[in-house]
C-alpha cells in the first residue's frame, strides 16, 4: 500500500474535501467518499480499505482526479487497491453475477476458437492484412448479452461503414481480444496481462499502423495500459469520434442534418483522455448541439464502470442524466461509448422511477448516428 | 547611539519607484519626506493600486479609500514626488548610486499640464466600454477618469475603444474641453531618468477562474469573484453599494465564499495567497451590515488568521455576525437555470458528509497572481524571478527586500504574498534600504 501511496501522490493530500465534494457517487451514497478512502490509506488502514465494499463503488470516473488541488491520482489509487484487495481475496459485485468478467477472462486462453466475426455483412470490406486495423472490443459479446435494449453491432457496422467510405478496408480480427479493461480496473491484473499480450501478437501480426477504435475504454486501454507492451513499435491509437472529425474537417464525408443533439461526455473519452471536442465537431456538423448543463470536465459519468457494481446508486444516476438530457430539449441524447449506451438504455429498460416523459430521449451512439446521418446513402 | 536631529541629502538623489500601490506610496513618501526626489512610474492612468478598489479593509472595517486617498493626494502635492502614470520602464542602464531608467509615458491623448479633471468630456463621450475598475460590472467612457478619486486627476483616453482614434469620427470630447487638453496627435515618448536606486512595488493581479469549470464563473450569472464583490458592496461602486443577485436584482439571501479558488492548488498555484481568509470574513460581515437577513458560509481549507486581532475578527464573524464555516473545499456549483440559484457541493470534513447547498451567490476568493508583465520586468531590471513567478529576494530571511541586483529593491505582493500592513511595512523598508545606496545621513 505504501508503494500505491507513493505512485498516486496520495501523501499530498491535505484532506481539503474537494474530492468528495466533486464526486458524483458520494452524492447519492452516504458511505462513499474519496477522501475518507484515502485517509484510511494515509492511517495505514490496509485491511479496512480491501475488505470495504465501497472500494468497489468507486466508478473511477476521474471527476476528483481532474481537479484534485494536491495532484493525487485517485483513479489509480483505486485501481491499486483493487488489485492489492483482490490479491487477498476480495471481488467486485459484480453485475450479471460475473457473467462479464467470465466471458473476459475465457478470452484469455491462447488457444480460444471466437465466433466473433458474424456481423461482417456483404456490403462491408474488411481486411485480415493492412494499415488500419478496427479493435471492435466487446461488441460482439454485448450484442448476445443485451440486445433486448440496444444494438452493440450496429456501433460496430456503422464504423466499418465510415471507415470504408474514407477508402480503407480496415482488418478486423478473429483473434482479437477483450482489451482487458474491465479486469484490470477490477484488480485482476494477471488476466489483464495476458490479454494484453495477446492483443498485441495479434496486432503486430496484422502489419497495421493505426488502430481505430469504437470503445472509449479501449482506446484508453491500448493507449495508456498497453504502453509497455507495444514499446518499440510506433502505432497510432484513434478513437472513431477522432477519425470522423478528420473526416469531416478534410470534407472527405458530408454529413446530413440529424437533428438537435445532446452529448454524454464518457469518462474514458473525456476525463482520462482529454477527448472533448471531437466528438462535438461530428455533432455540429449533423445538427444543433445543445449542451447539458453538466458537460466536458464536469460531465456525469454514466453510473457503471468495468460492470464492477451497478446498484441503487447507479440507477439513480442515470435517471438523473437522462432527466438532465431530457430537459436540454434536445431529439437525442448522442453518446461515444457503447457501455454509456448500455447503462443509460438498460436505466429506462424496466421499472422506472419518475414519469416515462422526464427520462423519454433516445440515446444514440456518435458513429451510429453519423453513420446514418452519411450524405449519398 | 541614538539618531538625533533629521535626515540630511547632501546632494538631492533621485529614486524610481515602479508601482503606485500602497507600498510603492508608502516609499515613495518615506523617501520623499527624507529629501530625495522620486519618480513613481505607473502603468495605470491614476496610481493607488489594487487597495483603491476595496471597499473595508480588515480586520478592522477601515474604509480602504479614505486611508489610502489622503497618502495619493500627498504623493501628488509633494514637491519631491514626480508621478508618471501610464508609464511603463523599458530600460535600466548602469549601477546602484547612477542609473539610467528609459520610462515609456504612453499617450493618454490628454496635455497634462492643462486637464483639469472636469469631467465635461466624459459626459459627452459615446463609446462605453466594459468598466475594468468595477470588474467590468458596469461600462465607463473612452475618455474617462478610472474612478472620482484619481489621481493625477487628468482623463485619459482609450486608444482603443475612441471613436475618434479608431475610425477618424466624433471629436466630442476635443469640442467640449474648455481648457483645450485633449490632443489627438499626442505620441508615445520616452524619458531618460538619472536615478541612485529602484524600487519595486508591482503588486499582483488577480486570478481568472474561467477555466476551473467545476465552479462555472463566466457561466453563471450569480458566481462573482471576491474582487467583483468588493466594488458591488462599495458606496462608489457599480451597484451603490447593494448586493444584486440574477434574475431580478434581489440581494442574495445565503452566499457562499469559497476559498483558495487558485490557491493552494498545484494545478494552478501552489502557494497561499495569504489573505483570502481574512477578505471573506470581511466582505461576509460587510453583507451582514448591509442585510441583516444574510447567512454568509466560508468553505475554508484551513482558516489562517495569523495576524494581529484577526483571530479575533473570525470568532467575531462567527458569534456576531452569524458567519458559518464549513471545512472544505467545494467540488461542484450547479446552476438551476430557472431560478438561478446555486447548489454548492462540498464535503463538510468535520462532520464527514457530502451535501449539496443552495445559495444566492458564490463568491470565489480567487488567487493572487504576479502582475501581468513581471517576468519581462524581471528581464529588464536584470532581477531573478522565484518559482511563482514573484521577484526573488537576495535572501529571503536577511535580505528579503534586496534583489540580486546591487541597488534595486522590492516590496509588496510582489516580494511574497501579504496583505496591506505588510506591504506598507515593506515599502518603509525598501525606502530605508535605497537610502543606503542614495547616500545621506543623520546629522
Amino acid at each position: 500500500m505504501k508503494q500505491i501511496i507513493k505512485r498516486t501522490k496520495a501523501y499530498y493530500c491535505v484532506e481539503c474535501g474537494k474530492c468528495s465534494g466533486s464526486c458524483p457517487v458520494a452524492r447519492v451514497n452516504e458511505g462513499f467518499s474519496p477522501r475518507v478512502i484515502v485517509e484510511r490509506a494515509l492511517s495505514g488502514m490496509k485491511g479496512e480499505i480491501e475488505g470495504d465494499r465501497e472500494l468497489w463503488t468507486c466508478l473511477t470516473c476521474e471527476a476528483c482526479t481532474t481537479k484534485c488541488p494536491s495532484t493525487v491520482k485517485f483513479s489509480e489509487f483505486i485501481r491499486g487497491m483493487r488489485s492489492s484487495a483482490f490479491n487477498s481475496g476480495y471481488t467486485s459485485r459484480c453485475s450479471q453475477g460475473g457473467l462479464l468478467h467470465s466471458i473476459q477472462r475465457v478470452q484469455s486462453y491462447r488457444d480460444l476458437v471466437q465466433n466473433r466475426l458474424q456481423w461482417i455483412s456483404d456490403d462491408l470490406k474488411t481486411s485480415t492484412e493492412g494499415e488500419v486495423l478496427y479493435f471492435t472490443g466487446c461488441l460482439p459479446y454485448f450484442e448476445n448479452l443485451f440486445s433486448g435494449f440496444v444494438n452493440p453491432l450496429e456501433i460496430a457496422r456503422s464504423t466499418v461503414k465510415i471507415l470504408n467510405k474514407a477508402g480503407i478496408s480496415p482488418v478486423v480480427s478473429p483473434n482479437e481480444r477483450c482489451c482487458g479493461h474491465d479486469l484490470l480496473w477490477t484488480g485482476n491484473v494477471e488476466t489483464f496481462q495476458k490479454l494484453a499480450r495477446l492483443n498485441v501478437e495479434m496486432i503486430k501480426e496484422s502489419g497495421a499502423s493505426r488502430i481505430v477504435t469504437s470503445c472509449p475504454e479501449c482506446l484508453r486501454t491500448l493507449k495508456l495500459d498497453y504502453a509497455d507492451f507495444l514499446e518499440g513499435t510506433d502505432i497510432e491509437i484513434v478513437h472513431i469520434s477522432e477519425f470522423i472529425s478528420s473526416l469531416i474537417k478534410n470534407n472527405d464525408i458530408k454529413l446530413n442534418r440529424a437533428g438537435i443533439m445532446t452529448y454524454q461526455d464518457p469518462c474514458r473519452l473525456g476525463r482520462h483522455m482529454g477527448i472533448y471536442d471531437a466528438p462535438r465537431e461530428v455533432i455540429k456538423s449533423m445538427g444543433e448541439l445543445v449542451e447539458m448543463n453538466k458537460n466536458r470536465e464536469e460531465s456525469s459519468c454514466c453510473g457503471v464502470s468495468a460492470w464492477a457494481t451497478c446498484e441503487g446508486n447507479s440507477k439513480q444516476m442515470q435517471i438523473e442524466r437522462l432527466i438532465e438530457a431530457k430537459s436540454t430539449g434536445a431529439d437525442m441524447l448522442v453518446t461515444s461509448c457503447p457501455k454509456c449506451l448500455i447503462h443509460l438504455r438498460c436505466a429506462v429498460h424496466n421499472q422506472i422511477p419518475v414519469e416515462k416523459e422526464k427520462v423519454d430521449i433516445p440515446v444514440v451512439d456518435l458513429t451510429v448516428a453519423a453513420c446514418r446521418a452519411l450524405a449519398g446513402e | 547611539m541614538p539618531h538625533a536631529g533629521r535626515w540630511q541629502v547632501n546632494e538631492m538623489k533621485s529614486v524610481l519607484v515602479i508601482g503606485g500601490g500602497i507600498a510603492g506610496i508608502q516609499s515613495s513618501l518615506d523617501l520623499a519626506n527624507r529629501g530625495y526626489h522620486i519618480y513613481l512610474v505607473e502603468r495605470e492612468p491614476s496610481i493607488g493600486g489594487h487597495m483603491a478598489l476595496l471597499d473595508k479593509t480588515f480586520p478592522t472595517n477601515d474604509c480602504s479609500m479614505c486611508i489610502l486617498a489622503p497618502k495619493m493626494n500627498e504623493c501628488n502635492a509633494h514637491p519631491n514626488i514626480d508621478i508618471l502614470s501610464y508609464s511603463e520602464v523599458m530600460d535600466l542602464s548602469g549601477n546602484a548610486g547612477d542609473f539610467t531608467a528609459r520610462v515609456q509615458r504612453k499617450a493618454r491623448y490628454i496635455n497634462e499640464e492643462k486637464c483639469t479633471g472636469c469631467g465635461d468630456c466624459t459626459a459627452r463621450c459615446p463609446s462605453k466600454v466594459p468598466n475594468e475598475y468595477n470588474g467590468n460590472l458596469d461600462k465607463r467612457k473612452s475618455i474617462f477618469l478610472p474612478y472620482p478619486q484619481a489621481v493625477p486627476r487628468v482623463m485619459t483616453i482609450d486608444r482603443e475603444h475612441c471613436i475618434y482614434l479608431t475610425k477618424g469620427k466624433c471629436g466630442n470630447c476635443k469640442k467640449v474641453c474648455n481648457a483645450g487638453a485633449v490632443d489627438y496627435e499626442q505620441k508615445d515618448t520616452f524619458v531618460d531618468l538619472n536615478v541612485a536606486a529602484v524600487i519595486v512595488a508591482t503588486g499582483f493581479d488577480m486570478f481568472d477562474p474561467t477555466h476551473m469549470q467545476e465552479y462555472g464563473y463566466g457561466k453563471y450569472a450569480n458566481v462573482i469573484t471576491a474582487m467583483e464583490y468588493e466594488r458591488m458592496i462599495c458606496a462608489s461602486g457599480p451597484t451603490g453599494g447593494h448586493l444584486e443577485t440574477a434574475p431580478d436584482k434581489e440581494h442574495p439571501g445565503k452566499i457562499a465564499f469559497i476559498q483558495c479558488v487558485g490557491s493552494r492548488d498545484l494545478q494552478h498555484n501552489p502557494y497561499c495567497c495569504s489573505v483570502c481568509c481574512m477578505h471573506a470574513i470581511k466582505e461576509s460581515i460587510l453583507a451582514r451590515e448591509h442585510y441583516e437577513d444574510i447567512k454568509p458560509y466560508i468553505f475554508y481549507t484551513d482558516l489562517r488568521a495569523v495576524g494581529k486581532g484577526f483571530e479575533e475578527y473570525a470568532v467575531r464573524g462567527e458569534k456576531e455576525y452569524g458567519i458559518k464555516y464549513i471545512r472544505g473545499r467545494p467540488g461542484q456549483i450547479i446552476e438551476d437555470a430557472s431560478t438561478k440559484k446555486l447548489t454548492v457541493w462540498y464535503d463538510d470534513t468535520v462532520n464527514r458528509k457530502v451535501k449539496g447547498l443552495e445559495v444566492d451567490m458564490a463568491v470565489l476568493c480567487t488567487s493572487l497572481i504576479p502582475a501581468k508583465g513581471s517576468d519581462k520586468l524581471a528581464a529588464i531590471l536584470d532581477i531573478e524571478l522565484d518559482e511563482y513567478g514573484l521577484y526573488k529576494s537576495r535572501d529571503e530571511l536577511t535580505a528579503p527586500l534586496d534583489t540580486r541586483r546591487p541597488g534595486v529593491f522590492i516590496a509588496g505582493y510582489c516580494q511574497s504574498p501579504k496583505d496591506i500592513p505588510e506591504s506598507v511595512a515593506q515599502g518603509s523598508g525598501a525606502a530605508a534600504r535605497a537610502t543606503e545606496v542614495a547616500g545621506g545621513a543623520y546629522i
